[in-house]
């Protein structure tokens, strides 16, 4: 708890330096410094959370004012979180609570959730890292949630503003080791939290049965077998503990390499056909070397090609497809138009939105994406080809393909929970790096690449094109793709479930974490394609495959046909993949940026009149139900429903987090003199004053 | 019906329930281009009356309304009628743009009806019409004015309009002749809160009025308010050229061999433009609105002609603020007042006489109305396959709402003006005379085209009524009818006011306005829209006093749509039937229900004992 002492010394102790001018009149200073005294605003601290430092009468600026107005508060900065407080939170109605995160205020920032921070010097933004010789005036954080806060420092006493401005930059810049991750605090202070809910059917697949479960639901155990070669991670410390392979695959074969150069089993389709995945061997230069992994190859692809049952098509992801550094530039280059700084920067860009949303080329790396599955998806199920994902750790773009093509093609994996469970077995079994992707550890920068964004982006395409065709809503992708950097759960938090298991489970071995283990490097960004596996994998291929028109061929027949049919949306689910047709997910984009809402209209206009009419039929029904059992009872009236009466925004439920304090902004300009109508009959028989309000 | 091109597939028949239109026809006027193709390399554009150079294998027909018609004739033997038919559509073409405007239907549907027919909606073409209209919408200080019924104050506008109570027609007589071609200042809407939106003709500045012309003038335009903001309708909305070349780019841009590369399409987008002029509507309308409604001001939509964007101001001012005007009836209404009586040049803008300035204005204001549809889903009680089938009404002329460009065509076709022919007409000379229309019929009577099917797609079934208040909250109004001179006189342009010193340009003695030192024009420059300074809009997040029944769009570039279903029709990727069937199947069940209740209720009475065998008969019906 914070004591009001520290607050109590922001006026009157220490006279501020000579150099500095305030521009607030004093007794201003007063009444703020009373209110937040009085307000005695707690910091909510979760089970292991650490206040490390704070700075009082601290400015939060309101974001789309450029008139420089905010709240007053203090800004602390946790082994968690910063936070600021001062915001009047009991004025939001009950009714809007109920939305609230439930650990993420309003005013709070993860450390994990920071992308970038700029302090602004002489009215100059500058960026901020490392040690600062001078402390900015004012602070802006971006956040990777694509919040902006703007924190007013010129009121705060100087050895705070030191405190606080590098004792963030620290926390959120700095390198960390994987250890210091306060997932780790939270989970030994908070023990009692892991229980699962039973009504929580996700399978994890950590078990041997979850995959033999899964083998007989796609009825792919005829082929394929689940295997526990890698129990306690003796072969690989890339691979799960327990794994799927095709059924003639002798286990030997797994120890080799280290589990690469395998073909992993991802899901059957109906017809049998499989999405298969498979890792590169290492690079090799000597000679022996490489034969022996040429014929460990030739070896490896007899069992999954025998033509004619068998006939299997390889799409080598590292040398045809997209690039993570694509990814990433297209990333940086679109998450900008959304970080603005102020109203006036938005309005700026209004007229050009659509070239710079085109020059980014996001939108056309999700195309491309959503393409390759469409291309995939035709192999498998028209033309009875069992497909292989080639990369080079098969955690990347694999995930995303594999994944993306099962949402497309298996509607158990469009519902919530078919849906976690497709996430637990091709992105964290299958050993994507959310530690590197995210940079949550701040160790490099170049190995940040949001891919499981871009799969968010491109199922978030699915759900907008196809809404009936899911059990889940946008809101579920959004909230999901925030609590990518929450660290109190630890899905999202490891590069392999083996460093998982190590880090979790032998915690109480306390062994040391060497940095090495913890995050090995590899170097992602150079043309590191592996020559050997194309070659002589794709020379087999080429007699089998059709020529790449031919393919083009097939594939807009395939795409055109389905369009052209009805949907069934329990069946086969394919996305419009035309210029127009790919948008912008604005709801996670967009949501805090308030000239973007519609009050009473959007989407969750057309939701909650859904709502309000299942409850009507739900509550007829009852009646009827009730009537038939219990004759002449009297009706029980019925529960009001559950509407509120204020008009929703289009941007709901993000916007109420949003919301500022009670005060209206008032407008600054000419406008204003008009006047209420409340003053209209006073003005009879006066002029109004234009010129000064 | 209308000249026209047919594709009939075997086993078809016109269904005798909407003989005037079905998805196979085209009609001439409609046709944006047409192309022979033979093979993969010759292709041939054929102009109306260009000779065609080869025997065709395939022809595409390329709709102005953005639908394309492909035909193809197959190899075997099908040459020579392959070669006469595309010759027969091109000289109709040829024919039918040299010939008079088609004049409309004769109609054995519409002559089998016995009796008057009750147009379904008002024509406002009797005074009666004005007057309902008038009493609906509670403009207690205005008055019907007969004065244009034989069509001599102006042409362009309909028989009656409304003008001030205390205004006599000798004076809207004098007023009217100092404004361009006539139209002097119209009540449009009258908002129940007391302020009134109005529109008018540029000032015509070559006429010399006297002090008591000046006086008239001043007080129709103030109509009683001391307060007017006048507004330049023009000003940073894109001129009638810019439209028809958006509209021009846009429709190349929805052709289905369109150039433009995947990736490269959203820029291609922009470069239209037309998005852009959406935009700028939808922010001038929103601005208006929050005027006229929040801040119960009278605004004069001032622009030259008064014929293009006044029209399409006013309507999206009403649609944003009056939720009458979002039903069903209500927007027919406000098109029929605002557009169709009002003198919109239809002919004109949409290109049918040929004349030069064709620039559909219509098809923008369908567009602005589309993207509230998609921005308020639950606010309007038509549904977007409404709104195309306005839009293509407005390209097939089958019946006179559209096939005019002013009221006095419109009546003089109909016949209900036979007696007095002898006004000026120099530019409405050319009138095909005979050949009778059935002037009862106008495009609103949807059933001589839409099968009921159809008809019942036009309901939005997201429509919340409840967001529709019966009444507005009766604000204190304080007495707005002074007598003396206005004393304040506003200038809305781009996103501020400035005040006017006098509302006339002709006046050279000192104004009557009491002109303060302090009332120095101040500079006019802001980003914020009317909307954002009203509200500073984190007040209006969640519960807000935002006036009830107001609507404030959306238009920043993210928020504004390609309308596909209409302009991508031609693309063989269109989807079918987008509308969420989750809702419309809820909606099903839900009366289901209610009917279920309904016929259960009445036999609760004591006496009926027949009660205890029902209820399980009618839930296994419904199980």
């Amino acid at each position: 708890m914070l004591g009001k002492g520290v607050v109590g010394g922001g006026g009157g102790t220490k006279a501020p330096k000579p150099s500095f001018v305030s521009y607030v009149r004093p007794e201003e200073i007063h009444t703020n410094e009373k209110e937040v005294t009085e307000k005695e605003v707690t910091l909510h601290l979760l089970p292991g959370e650490q206040l490390l430092c704070e700075a009082s009468t601290v400015l939060k600026y309101v974001q789309e004012d450029s008139c420089q107005r905010g709240i007053y508060g203090k800004l602390v900065c946790t082994d968690f979180k910063i936070a600021f407080l001062g915001d009047d939170e009991s004025a939001l109605d009950n009714d809007e609570t109920q939305f609230k995160n439930k650990v993420i205020g309003e005013n709070d920032i993860t450390l994990h959730c920071v992308d970038q921070i700029y302090g602004v010097f002489d009215e100059k933004k500058k960026p901020l890292f490392g040690q600062l010789k001078k402390y900015p005036e004012k602070l802006i954080i971006h956040c990777k949630d694509l919040r902006v806060f703007h924190f007013g420092l010129r009121y705060t006493k100087e050895e705070e503003v030191k405190r606080i401005v590098s004792g963030i930059i620290h926390h959120t810049q700095a390198p960390k080791l994987l250890k210091r991750l306060f997932l780790f605090s939270y989970a030994s202070a908070a023990q009692n939290n892991t229980a699962t809910d039973p009504k929580n059917h996700t399978v994890m697949f950590d078990t041997l049965k979850d995959w033999c479960w899964e083998l007989e639901r796609t009825k792919g155990n005829v082929k394929y077998k689940a295997v526990s070669v890698n129990e306690g991670y003796k072969v690989g410390e890339r691979l799960p503990a327990f794994f799927v392979v095709p059924t003639p695959l002798p286990e030997e074969d797994v120890r080799c390499f280290q589990g690469r150069g395998i073909p992993i089993w991802c899901w059957s389709c109906h017809n049998g056909c499989a999405l298969l995945k498979m890792s590169a061997l290492p690079k090799e230069q000597d000679d022996g070397l490489l034969q022996v992994q040429k014929s460990f190859l030739d070896g490896i692809y007899k069992t999954i090609h025998r033509p004619p049952y068998e006939i299997v098509k390889t799409e080598d992801l590292s040398s045809n497809f997209l690039s993570l550094q694509d990814i990433q530039t297209a990333y940086s280059k679109f998450k900008q138009l959304f970080l603005i700084d102020n109203s006036t920067e938005f309005w700026d860009t209004d007229i050009k939105w659509f070239s710079l949303l085109e020059s980014s080329s996001w939108l056309d790396i999700i195309r491309r994406c959503l393409k390759k599955a469409i291309e995939i998806t035709e192999c498998l199920e028209a033309q009875n080809m069992n497909v292989l994902l080639l990369e080079e750790n098969a955690s990347d773009l694999c995930c995303l393909l594999s994944s993306l093509v099962q949402v497309m093609m298996d509607p158990h994996c469009r519902t919530r929970v078919g849906f976690q469970s497709l996430v637990q077995k091709e992105w964290i079994m299958g050993g994507h790096c959310f530690l590197d992707r995210c940079n949550h550890l701040r160790q490099s920068d170049k190995e940040e690449v949001p891919v499981f964004l871009l799969f968010l982006d491109c199922v978030w395409q699915l759900v907008h094109q196809h809404p009936p065709a899911f059990d889940f809503t946008e809101t579920y992708l959004t909230v999901l793709s925030d609590s990518l950097y929450l660290p109190i759960f630890s899905t999202f938090f490891f590069n392999s479930p083996h460093q998982k298991y190590i880090n979790m489970h032998q915690r109480q071995l306390s062994l040391p974490l060497t940095q090495s283990k913890s995050s090995p490097k590899r170097g992602f960004f150079r043309e590191e394609t592996d020559h050997l596996i194309k070659n002589l994998l794709g020379r087999r291929i080429s007699k089998l495959i059709n020529s790449s028109d031919e393919l083009q061929d097939n594939f807009r027949e395939f795409y055109e046909s389905w369009h052209s049919k009805p949907t069934d949306y329990h069946g086969l689910l394919l996305p419009h993949i035309e210029g127009p047709e790919i948008k912008v997910w604005a709801q996670r984009y967009l949501r805090w940026i308030p000239e973007a809402q519609i009050l009473g209209g959007g989407r969750v206009a057309t939701m909650s009149k859904l709502l309000e009419m299942m409850e009507e039929v739900e509550h007829l029904q009852e009646k009827i139900d009730e009537r038939h059992h219990s004759q002449g009872a009297l009706l029980a009236e019925a529960p009001p429903l559950l509407r509120s009466s204020a008009r929703l925004s289009s941007l709901f439920p993000f916007a109420l987090l949003q919301r500022h304090s009670s005060k209206p902004v008032l407008p600054t300009s000419g406008w204003k003199a008009l006047g209420d109508e409340d003053d209209l009959a006073k003005r009879e028989d006066e002029f109004v004053d234009l010129g000064d309000v | 019906m209308p000249p026209r091109v047919t594709f009939q597939p075997r086993g078809w028949q016109r269904s005798q329930e909407t003989p005037l239109s079905s998805e196979y026809d085209f009609v001439l006027v409609n046709i944006g281009r047409l192309e022979a193709v033979s093979g993969l390399s010759r292709v041939q554009l054929l102009r109306p009356g260009s000779p065609l150079k080869f025997t065709p294998e395939e022809i595409l027909i390329h709709g102005r309304d953005f639908r394309l018609l492909r035909v193809a004739f197959e190899a075997g033997g099908l040459e020579p009628q392959a070669f006469q038919v595309t010759m027969a559509i091109v000289r109709a073409r040829a024919q039918s743009s040299q010939a008079q405007q088609y004049a409309g239907i004769s109609l054995s549907k519409a002559g089998q009806s016995s009796g008057p027919r009750k147009p379904p909606v008002p024509l406002l073409e009797t005074s009666e019409d004005w007057e309902t209209e008038r009493k609906k919408q509670g403009a207690g200080s205005w008055r019907v004015s007969p004065v244009n019924e034989r069509f001599d104050v102006a042409t362009s506008l309909p028989r009656y309009f409304w003008v001030p109570k205390r205004t006599l027609d000798s004076e809207v007589r004098r007023a009217f002749g100092h404004f361009h071609q006539g139209r002097g200042p119209r009540l449009s809407w009258h908002h129940p809160g007391g302020s009134d939106l109005l529109r008018c003709g540029g000032f015509y500045t070559a006429s010399d009025p006297n002090k008591e012309d000046i006086r008239a003038v001043e007080s129709m335009l103030q109509a009683g308010h001391s307060d007017v903001v006048l507004v330049d309708t023009v000003d940073e909305l894109p001129s009638l050229t810019d439209v028809q070349l958006a509209h021009l780019k846009l429709r190349a841009l929805c052709l289905p061999d369109s150039s433009a590369a995947e990736e490269k399409w959203l820029s291609a987008l922009e470069g239209t433009r037309w998005l852009d002029y959406v935009r700028s509507c939808l922010r001038k309308a929103s601005d208006i609105s929050v005027l006229v409604t929040s801040r119960v001001r009278s605004v004069v939509l001032q622009e030259r002609g008064d014929r293009d964007f006044n029209g399409l101001l006013s309507s999206l001012v009403q649609l944003l603020s009056a939720p009458e005007a979002r039903t069903l009836l209500g927007f027919q209404s406000l098109v029929q007042r605002e557009w169709v009586a009002a003198g919109h040049p239809f002919l004109t803008r949409l290109g049918v006489t040929g004349a030069s300035e064709e620039a559909p204005v219509f098809l923008l204001f369908l567009d602005c109305v589309w993207q509230l549809l998609q921005q308020f889903p639950a606010e309007f009680e038509f549904s977007e396959f409404f709104l195309l089938a306005l839009h293509d009404s407005a390209r097939v002329p089958d019946t006179l709402t559209f096939l005019r460009d002013t009221p006095w065509e419109r009546a003089k076709q109909s016949g209900q003006f036979n007696s007095y022919t002898q006004i000026y007409t120099a530019g409405y000379s050319q009138l095909p005379a005979g050949n009778s229309v059935n002037p009862q019929l106008s495009v609103w009577d949807w059933d001589l085209r839409y099968s009921s099917e159809q008809i019942l797609q036009f309901h939005n079934p997201g429509y919340d009524p409840e967001h529709c208040p019966d009444s507005w909250l009766p604000r204190q109004q304080p007495n707005f009818m002074v007598s003396g001179p206005p004393s304040s006189v506003w200038l809305f342009s781009r996103g501020a006011l400035t005040p006017l010193n006098q509302l006339c340009p002709w006046r050279d003695s000192p104004s009557l306005l009491a002109v303060s030192s302090r009332w120095l024009p101040r500079p006019a420059i802001s980003s914020e829209s009317l909307a954002d300074q009203e509200w500073g809009l984190p007040s209006h997040w969640g519960a807000c006093p935002l006036p009830p029944g107001l609507l404030l769009p959306g238009y920043l570039g993210p928020q504004i749509r390609l309308w596909r279903r209409c302009y991508l029709r031609g693309r063989p990727e269109v989807q079918k039937g987008l509308s969420a069937p989750t809702i419309s199947g809820l909606q099903d069940e839900l009366s289901h229900l209610q009917e279920l209740l309904r016929k259960w209720t009445p036999r609760i009475s004591p006496e009926d004992h027949s009660e205890k065998r029902d209820p399980n008969t009618i839930v296994s019906q419904s199980r």
